[in-house]
């Protein structure tokens, strides 16, 4: 234990070494966690500020003081408009004298600072959620010199404790909130009850150091009155911020004359990748037909090369044809996530191969697990070359492509090569969030996955998983009541799974194009761990518009919680319509509408913004004819996702990517079906948009 | 509990394997960008060495090659690679090195850089012919980069070019006589200033020192392709 604690220690050592505490920092248009407060909104300590972060920017903070601690996951939504979800430890409640709450928040900033005047913004704190942060609030702040801010407001719910006054708007009573159930909108609340000013002034040192003071208007009372708090003796909290990059802040803090508090604040901004263009390695050039061997070449042998060459580059070669004036590949993209480039390099590979009568290429994209042909994108030959190394080389070649669906089917040249099974053996980590007993729970085990294709489009997957470690099975609270339990269940698989081996799913997958704007899919088997059955989805997509039409269907039995063949007499049927839609800007929205697991009617609507090298961030709800009482706590479904580009972490080439759903309360209203992402046809078709391919153009000669 | 968690998902991860070759690739490479971050937190900070000419080369090292080829070296000279031709797209050639960087030159002037992080996407330029017959030359520069979202970061610059009477340097054991231009550009954030070491005389460039980029740097080209008989 001591070995692993000395390595623990050194690791924590060569981190901080690292960051170059001597160095200037730079600051940074894309990070700033030093305007973050203790809720991981733009503020100084507990209350707000005027100001906004950078555009983009996503932060994980957390904050300890007093028996609270607050996790917060927030996000630079718009340019002025900041959210945050947070999950906090309150000091008083049933929870070993604590309670476990979720909340999210929004602020807005109205105005910057300009000549004489302020800054404006306001902000709804726990506007979704118990209630317990609840508050508020209009601020204004304005600098004197680059050194000192000041900042001043007026606030309504926990903002207003102390030194109180009427509502400026009149409305003196605010109504109760349901603190038990959670997860609701209250709007009736909003702006409502007596006022209190509040007050912040803050100095910057440095570049490192800030120091601040807040006269603040919150009276904790919860926390106050609870021997787990502490006890407020000043209106008074005291902190000093130092940031050792602008990606990270700490700051120490003395919270109402009498707790002492730390917060650490993270951000990183995916417009800021840190490997900006990318580390791969440079695609093959060009080298013009009079330099070449001019050498008269069999389909074949082009063919060979042209194989050997694109699987250098990471894209697998299907099939190539030659015409008098053009050539026709097939190709399978296994490793760029940026389609453009993989456009680029395709084409690099076909200038240098094939016969200079070939003036047009026409480019297949045969999607790697279906084996459906996608999309078909073509170029002139000519402009491609002549633009390799113009400065608006993009530009001008955009104007010779087209992209469009392909009107083959699916790739049907395929050969068996004894290369029909694929597998993989790696760990993997399952996480559960926002259990009260112990926040985090999770199993770290290993996996088994397999594929077998039995004919180009149809195919059996599945996966094995073996539990090592971990505390999911150990989950003391039960399902909920009131609807069929379709999820809320979830806590029995873990825990009588155990540490066994079981079967996550496994599934004969049958995939279908029956015209060049339809997509399909039919699952059947243990399509996840919870349920058995079939699925069958089918997509419209026309690749040149920005929205498709999807239609998902399923009958499903529930499994037996041992993860194995077994299943119980429980059965469910789902049907959804989805309508999705990339609109201009970076945003994707999507909604579905129809039946649910559990028989309840209703909608999802879910937004997200998408960033240009494949980041993701969103966030769903789902209402549905299920009451909010009998749903249980949080009232409905809901919940935010996240997805990163492993690429841009790495800046090797790479489609691999890591998504996360943040789903605050586990329910069984408006439950879906959760099988591997990969079986949801739109997002591997939808891949190879023209608006996505244009958006990202310029990575084209990259 | 820590310890076997932490134990066993190291084991787990060291045995893991696939099938498929792209997979066990990406692992790979993986493995090779930690195993750098690793040698490079414990590796001692290089010391800065800023003159220029300490490039030594021989023409017997020279001879061992059997196809053109250029030197780039970093401005300290630690970080050097040796790039052979396999583009020529209308006279403009593009150099790739054994680990897959590119450059590529309008004869001589590095025009776009493949394979760094902040790679010199394209640029906007002045004729070559132009500016190094020209005794001075003002005009406007832009170094086109992209950026994390896949957009360009333009930078513009106000350049001067002018020729410097002729010297000698040494190369490959051989004493040329060179005329300098001198290129000078800034703007509001930055300025570089490149050297373009011209054969007497002529539009060919021996040696260079250019500017690449803010995170980049300059980089110094050695044509060898001028002294090799192929």
């Amino acid at each position: 234990m001591g070995f692993i604690r000395c390595l623990v220690f050194a690791s924590f050592a060569a981190s901080i070494i690292n960051f170059n505490l001597t160095q200037k920092i730079i600051a940074s248009e894309f990070e700033d966690t030093i305007s973050m407060n203790s809720f991981g909104m733009p503020g100084d300590i507990d209350l707000p500020l005027a100001t906004n972060l950078p555009d983009g920017q996503f932060s994980v903070s957390s904050s300890v003081f007093g028996g609270t601690i607050r996790v917060n996951l927030s996000f630079q939504i718009l340019e002025n408009l900041t959210g945050a979800f947070r999950y906090a430890r309150v000091p008083g409640g049933g929870y070993n004298g604590y309670t476990w709450d979720r909340s999210f928040d929004l602020h807005y900033l109205m105005f910057k600072e300009k000549y004489i005047f302020p800054s404006v913004a306001f902000g709804l704190r726990d506007f979704i959620g118990t209630g317990i942060y609840s508050g508020e609030y209009f601020v204004m702040t304005r600098s004197f010199g680059p050194k000192l801010k000041i900042s001043g407001g007026v606030g309504w719910g926990r903002f207003a404790g102390k030194n109180t006054f009427n509502n400026i708007f009149g409305r003196n009573n605010r109504g109760y909130r349901d603190v038990g159930r959670g997860g609701t909108l209250v709007f009736d609340n909003i702006f409502s009850g007596e006022n209190s000013p509040f007050f912040s002034a803050s100095y910057r040192v440095n570049e490192r150091w800030q120091i601040i003071s807040e006269f603040s208007s919150d009276v904790y009372s919860r926390e106050t009155s609870s021997p787990k708090g502490f006890n407020r003796k000043s209106d008074i909290n005291l902190g000093i911020k130092y940031s050792f990059d602008p990606t990270l802040t700490v700051m120490a803090t003395l919270m109402n004359g009498d707790a002492l508090g730390l917060t650490v604040n993270l951000g990183i901004n995916p417009k800021n990748s840190p490997y900006q263009s990318g580390t791969e390695p440079a695609p093959m050039p060009i080298l013009q037909t009079k330099y070449r061997s001019q050498d008269p070449k069999s389909e074949k042998e082009i063919m060979t090369e042209s194989r050997r060459l694109l699987a250098l580059e990471g894209i697998e070669l299907k099939a190539l044809k030659l015409f008098q004036n053009h050539v026709e590949v097939g190709i399978v993209n296994r490793r760029y996530l940026n389609v453009s480039q993989m456009i680029g390099r395709v084409a690099r590979i076909l200038s240098l191969t094939t016969p200079s009568s070939a003036k047009e290429f026409q480019i297949n994209v045969i999607e790697f697990k279906s084996n459906l042909v996608v999309s078909e994108i073509t170029m002139s030959r000519e402009s491609f070359e002549e633009n390799e190394l113009k400065f608006d080389g993009p530009e001008n070649l955009l104007g010779s492509v087209t992209i469009s669906n392909s009107n083959k089917l699916f790739f049907d040249h395929y050969k068996k090569k004894g290369n029909d099974l694929s597998w993989s053996f790696y760990p993997y980590l399952d996480v559960m969030l926002f259990d009260p007993d112990s926040p985090i729970r999770y199993h770290i085990g290993a996996e088994l996955s397999g594929r077998y294709k039995i004919t180009p489009l149809t195919s059996i997957s599945g996966s094995l998983r073996k539990p090592i470690t971990g505390i999911m099975d150990e989950v003391k609270r039960g399902p909920k009541s009131g609807l069929p339990n379709v999820r809320s269940d979830f806590m029995y698989y873990h825990r009588d799974i155990g540490s066994n081996l079981f079967i996550n799913f496994l599934t004969l997958d049958q995939y279908l194009k029956p015209a060049p704007y339809l997509y399909a899919v039919v699952n059947v088997g243990l399509l996840e761990l919870m349920h058995a059955g079939i699925r069958a989805e089918i997509i419209w997509k026309n690749n040149q518009k920005p929205y498709g039409f999807g239609l998902d269907a399923a009958k499903v039995q529930k499994r037996d919680t041992l993860g194995n063949f077994n299943l119980k007499n429980e059965h469910y049927s789902t049907y959804l319509a989805s309508i999705y839609y990339d609109l201009p800007k970076d945003w994707i929205v999507k909604l579905d509408f129809g039946k649910y697991l559990a028989g309840d009617l209703g909608s999802t609507l879910s937004i997200k913004r998408s960033f240009n090298n494949g980041w993701e961030f969103g966030a769903y709800a789902t209402l549905t004819d299920v009451p909010f009482s009998t749903f249980g706590e949080g009232s409905f479904e809901k919940g935010l996702t996240i997805k990163a580009p492993i690429t841009w972490f790495t800046g090797k080439k790479s489609k691999a990517v890591a998504n996360a759903v943040i789903r605050p309360i586990t329910g069984d209203g408006g439950a879906k079906l959760n099988l591997s992402k990969d079986k949801y046809l739109y997002n591997t078709i939808s891949e190879y948009d023209t608006k996505k391919i244009h958006d990202n153009w310029k990575r084209v000669f990259r | 509990m820590i310890l076997k968690m932490f134990i066993l998902s190291f084991v787990v991860f060291l045995i893991s394997c696939s099938s498929d070759d792209i997979v066990k690739k990406e692992r790979k490479e993986l493995y090779g960008i930690y195993r750098d971050l690793a040698k490079k937190s414990f590796e001692a900070v290089p010391a800065e060495s800023s003159s220029r000419g300490d490039i030594r080369k021989t023409r017997r090292w020279l001879s061992k090659f059997n196809q053109p080829i250029v030197l780039i070296s970093s401005t300290d000279f630690k970080n050097q690679a040796t790039l052979i031709a396999l583009g020529n797209n209308k006279e403009k050639l593009t150099w790739v090195s054994a680990d897959g960087i590119s450059l590529a030159y309008d004869q001589g002037i590095l025009i776009a850089t493949r394979g760094y992080s902040q790679d010199l996407y394209s640029l906007k330029y002045k004729s070559p012919e132009d500016l190094f017959k020209s005794p001075t030359a003002f005009y406007n520069k832009v170094h086109r980069y992209l950026n994390g979202e896949n957009r360009y970061d333009d930078i513009t610059f106000e350049c001067k070019g002018k020729k410097i009477p002729s010297k000698t340097i040494q190369i490959l054991e051989l004493e040329l006589t060179i005329d300098r231009v001198i290129e000078k550009c800034e703007n509001e954030h930055y300025s570089y200033k490149n050297e373009y070491d011209l054969l007497a005389g002529t539009t060919i460039v021996i040696v260079s020192k250019q500017w690449i980029s803010p995170s980049n740097q300059y980089f110094l080209t050695y044509n060898m392709y001028a002294f090799q008989k192929i």
